[in-house]
């Protein structure tokens, strides 16, 4: 094969990588489902996201997180258990390492590799198991609850590396999933021990909530509810939750460029100047104004809810533990990249300056350009998860959720009729990512 | 000599390609049913089957044992020639306490049902239905350990009686455990506790099972310590 041909072989080939490289981000192809659910247009945003499993299957998994969150909101807990169970699944399978898929994100950007969700994801796509579960039937919520709790455990023991250094140890714990299983197990009447143990572990992982006291004198001195009465939970999904962004990763940009310029000097081969930049994804806090929710049942001003777990801060504190990482596959790519444009010149016998030179550094910075950072991420998450617990006698009760916002309760609250059970836990759930609910108050006994 | 490196290399590229398809895809999960006798896992990190099981067999057989099948004067029915079988006392198992340094999850439940069925089993008493002591309690809102407060078992008494489930006795399990450390490692103690109180007379029978288990940070330390206790 003359050093023509091959030229033109290596340029072609570099030329199809380039078209496999990602363009666009997540991020950018779900902000319409965004919108329409912040809009409180569910069948909207139900619709793109069944538009985009057809149109990418790649981003099937993560489009269903989104799908769930819309179906709580709509008051279909059980469509919305088993899409997270799917996905939960998916994610357990696709969280193993596949060296082929590993090797192709090196020659393309990290989106091409399967989804498994970060780790407050799989953690948190138990936790809503357990929620969406509670709402319907409640009979798998315990285990769901028990699965929480064990998988933060695995995802922290799994961090641990060859030299014994775990970024993941400090990693911040999902309180909903104990206090999920201490109201399960106080509602048995029995294994008070189990919900005093339970709350002591939420006390610890989210020492911020303030219920978590009582609720532990509770499970040691007092009991589940009178006698003629039950207990209403109402948790509600505040503000809106993390959502990741592509940032350019300066210094290791940088670097890159005076080694790829130092090699080109010294070396046989040039390498593509280093113009397109290392991208990488950051986790992002969005703003809102709301701080929790007034609950008012029969004209009675119960209390506010309280955070149990800040979505937010748990997803930016575990990204932050693994950012190091993130970054070091980046450059790692940009090396092999660099690497590889080196070879195929020495491959094709290329001089150094030629035109032929020229041309495989413009196709590599082409394709060094076309890197997206991986934005995907659940991104209808609330900003944070609220609980308030109240004692009601048994019977139907009226209920009203105020969101509050900077101290002040928003008026026309949305209401919704539910009953309380003697001696039995009630469930309500609403999401509220603006001073607007979205959807409907979803109840476990209507 | 140029084109044989070239097709050397390309040659190894697929290899390794081929090889990464195969070898580094990611794995399915896979079950098998352990057969009695087959080789059970054992819990690393916390007590499992291989504690509970022992632990549950030693103290009900401990219990019942001390608790035979009366002997009582053969009756007869009417006309008939049959002995009529002695009544089986009922006990309320009202449930366990984990007192442990572990949280052991769905395994309490589990211990539940293990006593209950070997209660079940045995010839002197019969046990009352789990569902019927949950209704019990959560109609008079009482903890299992409140049932010792005065006036309080009597009056749980009287409404397993008007349920229809009266009882001679009251069951509690209580799961405990104690730590030593040695450097990394560590031994733990569990003690299964069965108090069996009879509800006419205040009466109380304890029986316990105790089993240990030490937790090693490697397999040379649990090698050490195996070859050591030989």
């Amino acid at each position: 094969m003359s050093a023509a041909a091959r030229t033109f072989w290596w340029t072609l080939t570099l030329a199809a990588v380039v078209g496999a490289s990602g363009c666009s981000t997540y991020s950018h192809r779900v902000n319409g489902i965004r919108d329409s659910f912040y809009r409180n247009d569910l069948a909207g945003a139900e619709q793109q996201v069944r538009a985009g499993i057809e149109r990418d299957s790649g981003d099937a998994d993560v489009l269903r997180l989104e799908e769930a969150m819309i179906c709580l909101a709509n008051n279909r807990p059980a469509e919305a258990e088993k899409l997270l169970r799917a996905v939960r699944d998916n994610f357990d399978h696709l969280e193993q390492a596949d060296l082929a898929e590993s090797a192709m994100s090196y020659l393309t950007d990290d989106q091409r590799r399967a989804y498994a969700g970060e780790d407050y994801e799989r953690v948190l796509v138990r936790a809503l198991l357990a929620l969406s579960n509670l709402l319907h039937d409640g009979s798998d919520a315990e285990a769901y609850s028990l699965q929480t709790i064990d998988k933060q455990e695995q995802i922290i023991a799994a961090g641990k590396d060859d030299k014994g250094q775990n970024p993941k140890q400090n990693y911040q714990r999902v309180a909903l999933a104990p206090y999920l299983r201490g109201v399960l197990r106080e509602a048995s009447h029995h294994d008070y021990d189990d919900a005093r143990r339970s709350f002591e572990t939420v006390a610890a992982w989210q020492p911020e909530f303030a219920f978590a006291k009582h609720d532990v004198e509770r499970a040691v001195y007092g009991r589940h509810s009178e006698r003629g009465h039950g207990v209403l939970y109402v948790f509600a999904l505040t503000g809106r939750g993390p959502h990741k962004e592509e940032a350019i990763e300066v210094p290791s940009s940088a670097a890159l460029l005076i080694a790829g310029e130092i090699l080109s000097a010294t070396g046989k081969q040039s390498v593509p100047p280093n113009i397109a930049p290392v991208k990488v994804p950051r986790v992002v806090a969005r703003r809102h104004d709301i701080q929790e929710i007034g609950v008012r049942v029969d004209g009675h001003d119960l209390g506010r809810t309280a955070t149990i777990t800040n979505v937010t801060n748990l997803a930016i504190n575990q990204y932050d533990a693994i950012r190091e990482q993130i970054v070091a596959r980046a450059v790692a790519r940009r090396i092999v990249k660099k690497g590889i444009v080196y070879g195929a010149k020495e491959a094709s016998e290329m001089v150094k300056g030629t035109p032929a030179s020229f041309a495989v550094d413009l196709a590599g910075v082409a394709w060094e350009a076309t890197e997206s950072a991986d934005t995907r991420c659940w991104g209808l998450l609330p900003d944070q998860i609220q609980v308030l617990r109240v004692e009601l006698p048994a019977g139907r009760h009226e209920i009203e959720l105020a969101p509050v916002i900077r101290g002040a309760t928003v008026r026309n609250a949305p209401s919704r009729r539910f009953t309380i059970a003697d001696g039995d836990n009630t469930y309500l759930l609403a999401v509220f990512p603006s001073d607007r609910m979205v959807g409907q108050i979803a109840a476990s006994r209507p | 000599m140029r084109d044989r490196v070239s097709r050397a290399a390309a040659g190894s590229i697929v290899v390794l390609m081929v090889a990464m398809a195969i070898l580094g895809c990611r794995g399915n999960q896979y079950a098998r049913i352990i057969q009695p006798g087959d080789k059970q896992m054992m819990g690393s990190h916390q007590a499992g089957q291989e504690t509970f099981a022992p632990l549950v067999d030693e103290a009900v057989a401990k219990l019942l044992a001390r608790h035979p099948h009366q002997q009582i004067p053969v009756q007869y029915a009417g006309t008939g020639a049959e002995p009529l079988p002695p009544p089986k006392s009922s006990i309320c198992f009202v449930g366990i306490e984990n007192c442990t340094a572990e949280e052991i999850g769905d395994f309490k439940a589990q211990l539940y049902e293990l006593i209950d069925s070997k209660i079940a089993e045995c010839d002197s008493f019969t046990s009352v239905n789990r569902r019927w002591v949950d209704a019990g309690l959560k109609e008079l809102r009482v903890k299992p350990e409140e049932l010792f407060i005065p006036g309080r078992m009597q009056t749980f008494i009287d409404v397993m009686q008007k349920q229809g489930q009266p009882f001679q006795y009251l069951l509690f399990a209580k799961l405990t455990s104690g730590t030593t450390r040695e450097n990394k490692d560590y031994q733990r103690d569990y003690l299964l506790t069965l108090e069996l109180v009879d509800i006419r007379t205040g009466a109380q029978d304890k029986q316990s099972a105790t089993l240990s288990k030490g937790y090693h940070h490697s397999w040379t330390s649990r090698a050490r310590s195996t070859l050591g206790s030989k």
